[in-house]
């Protein structure tokens, strides 16, 4: 396998983790939303507690996946820097509130009112960067950003990011988000025994799963239309894919109706890495349809064949200390 | 009328402006952050294993106490270093684009640092209670180990574009890249520890600075003698070093990059025999450094142990290719006065708790605590401002010019704005609730799970 092709699955397995790991805590932050005016003590002290514990390690793929494109394919990420600097910038400023919101709110409790403010800009800042991340993926998989071979932007710096399809996703990851969140915080409930909660959460879980599985049947006229070469990838070679992500999200509808919590979390985090997948496999070989493939862009062969390495050598330090803090604060939640 | 033009900017020149600014803001802030993020798990650990040797509730408290503003700053300083990850990117894609790979290999290793960092302040914060006392104890040593690896991955990066090795340029574009050569460039030992030194530094006095202000108002307190002798502690032992490390550095700038020497010294006639400039105000149009207290022969020795060597003057360099001589020479300055009155300072503590077998804690010396911290921080910046604006008008020193490697997109000035404005909320959000988490009875910790 080539060393390009070995790094960018190794990516976009961070990006899955990214999207199912931080996708729920950014969904936390999208009920909060709601439930800053209407919820009561018990309901928030769930949503942060869920949260607490995991939400700095969740946030690091991301800076992962930024060194890997930068390291790997410097020319595209030095396109894709130009021409969704204004998305982008926006989803940097959303995980900027988000996190000092979040650690804010968490010592303040001293202060109601001081906490409530720091607890609507967590809610806000998490809301924005999905959108707005979301809306980059879009953005990028349109394949009409202006970018050219040799990667030069040629766009319009402030609306060239702006496409049905770029704003079809920015919504359709934070609905992704909340249905995660919501379906993991109905298990969270579960495991503590709480029937109040997880009433609420099975409740809001099933709502947001229908609303996006709707969301994504529209997602394909969206891409049908404005995406021609990932559309292609897709009738080519991405919809058993995709196919299986509707299956694995309907899976999860079914066993929350039949209260299996935990089942209903893995078939959700299964519809979301199936989803990512469909994408990458639709989207190949181009990092940057239609004109910046693989190929184009990537860096030497020695430091792909060093960056994977690092990413071996990293990952055997990383997994096992990411799964003792998910076994701690997750598996054994019930314990506390 | 420039800030008003630096908001339209849309001319390269405006551009370089405004996105230097914003690294300055956004880089000078990280810092901060970054040093507590080194010092503080030193200091929580040794407050912690006090309690777990001693059974003492009020080391206990301490730790936990410490825990609180470690986490607020922790979150803090995760965002405004991911705010930095996305400005490489945003702000100076060229430069990415061209030198990327070359520098992706300690960004990724400081990638994986950060997360063992963050997987471990995760369990150390919400694990007081659900682990046994010496298991939480050493979840702890990760997080002080892979800050301090952090800071040395990502210090590496700046050491490289003051020293850049490890590659060829064809058409502008790093090639033949030998990532290690990179890594392991002339500045990177003599960087490395004077930033990490730093780091110990600015925490103990800091974190000290803070306790004698509050042992001058509460004398009694045992919990503030106990956090001020550790971070004392701290910031003391590490004061000698860092002129040790501070001699190493210039002379390794005096051999690589003799142009950021002579801005430092405010040097601009090349000489053998060249004095040491104490303070001073160096004129460009003049080129001459005036007010400054000579000591003949001295910079010749410093740099290359040697009365009479010559020192190279910015004279000596085309114009276009020097840094702006006043900020690099007064910067440089202030980071030497003040490490030298930390270092008398260190010398007084070291020497009268040797003598004395205990703390100093006189009024007076408390009183004289009280600003080191500030101070340290202050030096800190400096250092900062001479390493970066010394190294200017390059990117990569000699090889790339920042006026070329920033982007060319439109509103670099508008995002400025924004930055300033989303930071000004950041520091006043983090200093109310360090202030709140000051404030909270000291019972809630003692007895904290």
């Amino acid at each position: 396998m080539q060393p390009e092709s070995i790094l960018l699955c190794v990516m976009f397995l961070a990006l899955t983790a990214y999207a199912i790991l931080g996708g729920a805590d950014f969904g936390a932050g999208v009920w909060e939303i709601n439930t800053a005016f209407q919820s009561n003590e018990k309901q928030r002290k769930l949503l942060y507690s869920a949260i607490g514990p995991v939400w700095e390690a969740n946030h690091v793929w991301l800076i992962f996946i930024l060194v890997a494109t930068f390291g790997a394919f410097p020319t595209a990420f030095a396109a894709i820097c130009q021409a969704l600097w204004l998305p982008l910038a926006l989803a940097m400023t959303g995980i900027v509130f988000r996190g000092v919101g979040f650690a804010f709110r968490s010592y303040t409790s001293a202060q109601a009112q001081q906490q409530a403010a720091w607890e609507a800009v967590f809610a806000i800042g998490s809301t924005a960067a999905p959108f707005f991340l979301g809306a980059s993926i879009g953005a990028v998989a349109s394949g009409n950003l202006g970018i050219t071979r040799d990667g030069k932007f040629e766009g319009d710096y402030l609306t060239g990011w702006i496409s049905p399809l770029s704003l079809f996703t920015g919504f359709f990851v934070v609905g992704m988000c909340a249905f995660l969140s919501a379906v993991f915080l109905t298990r969270e409930a579960s495991q503590l025994g709480d029937r109040q909660l997880v009433r609420l959460w099975r409740r809001r879980a099933l709502a947001t799963g229908l609303a996006v599985g709707v969301l994504a049947m529209a997602g394909i006229f969206f891409v049908a239309g404005s995406a021609p070469t990932v559309w292609d990838g897709f009738r080519s070679r991405s919809w058993p894919l995709v196919g299986g992500s509707v299956a694995a999200g309907s899976l999860s509808l079914v066993s929350l109706l039949f209260e299996r919590y935990r089942s209903a979390a893995f078939a959700t985090a299964t519809a979301v890495a199936a989803v990512i997948w469909g994408w990458a496999v639709a989207q190949y070989p181009y990092i940057v349809p239609p004109l910046i493939s693989i190929e184009d862009a990537k860096a030497p062969a020695n430091i792909l064949w060093l960056m994977i390495a690092t990413v071996g050598l990293g990952a055997l330090l990383v997994l096992p200390s990411l799964g003792y803090l998910l076994y701690l604060f997750k598996v054994h939640r019930s314990q506390t | 009328m420039q800030s008003v033009l630096l908001l339209a900017a849309t001319d390269a020149s405006m551009n370089l402006l405004a996105a230097r600014w914003q690294m300055a803001l956004t880089l000078g802030s990280h810092i901060i952050l970054a040093v507590f993020g080194v010092g503080m798990p030193v200091l929580l650990l040794a407050a912690e294993w006090r309690f777990l040797k001693t059974g003492d509730l009020l080391w206990k408290a301490l730790a936990h106490r410490w825990s609180k503003v470690f986490a607020v700053l922790f979150a803090v300083g995760a965002v405004s270093g991911t705010v930095l990850s996305f400005e490489l990117g945003l702000l100076w894609p060229d430069f990415m684009a061209r030198f990327g790979p070359v520098i992706a290999f300690p960004f990724a290793m400081e990638g994986f640092a950060f997360f063992i960092e963050a997987i471990f302040v995760g369990i150390y914060l919400y694990g007081w209670n659900r682990l046994p006392p010496w298991a939480h104890w050493w979840c702890g040593v990760p997080i002080a180990v892979s800050g301090v690896a952090s800071a040395w991955f990502v210090v590496t990066v700046n050491s490289w574009m003051n020293t850049p090795r490890g590659f060829r340029l064809e058409n502008g574009v790093a090639v033949d890249i030998d990532p290690v050569a990179a890594l392991l460039n002339p500045s990177t030992g003599p960087q490395t520890a004077h930033m990490i030194v730093a780091a110990y530094m600015v925490t103990g006095f800091m974190v000290a600075g803070v306790y004698a202000w509050h042992l001058l108002r509460d004398p009694t307190s045992m919990y503030h003698r106990r956090a001020l002798l550790l971070s004392l502690t701290l910031g003391t032992a590490m004061t000698p070093v860092q002129f040790v490390v501070g001699d190493w550095i210039a002379r390794r700038v005096a051999e690589v990059q003799p142009v950021k020497l002579a801005a430092m010294e405010g040097q601009f006639r090349t000489e053998a025999g060249a004095p040491l400039r104490l303070g001073g105000l160096p004129d460009a149009t003049t080129r001459r450094t005036n007010y400054a207290i000579e000591i003949p022969g001295m910079l010749s020795w410093l740099a290359y142990g040697d009365r009479q060597a010559t020192v190279k003057g910015l004279d000596d360099f085309p114009r276009e290719n020097t840094p702006p001589v006043a900020v690099v020479h007064v910067a440089f300055q202030i980071m030497v006065i003040i490490g030298t009155l930390l270092l008398l300072l260190s010398l007084y503590v070291l020497v009268t708790s040797a003598l004395r077998r205990r703390m100093p804690d006189s009024k007076i010396f408390l009183w004289l605590l009280v600003p080191a911290g500030p101070l340290s921080l202050l030096a800190l910046e400096a250092g900062w401002v001479v390493t970066e604006v010394g190294r200017q008008p390059w990117i990569v020193h000699e090889v790339a010019r920042t006026a070329d490697m920033v982007t060319h997109a439109p509103y670099v000035g508008w995002m400025l704005a924004v930055t300033v404005g989303v930071y000004a909320v950041i520091l006043g959000g983090t200093i109310a609730v360090l202030r709140l988490l000051a404030r909270a009875p000291l019972e809630n910790d003692r007895h904290a799970a």
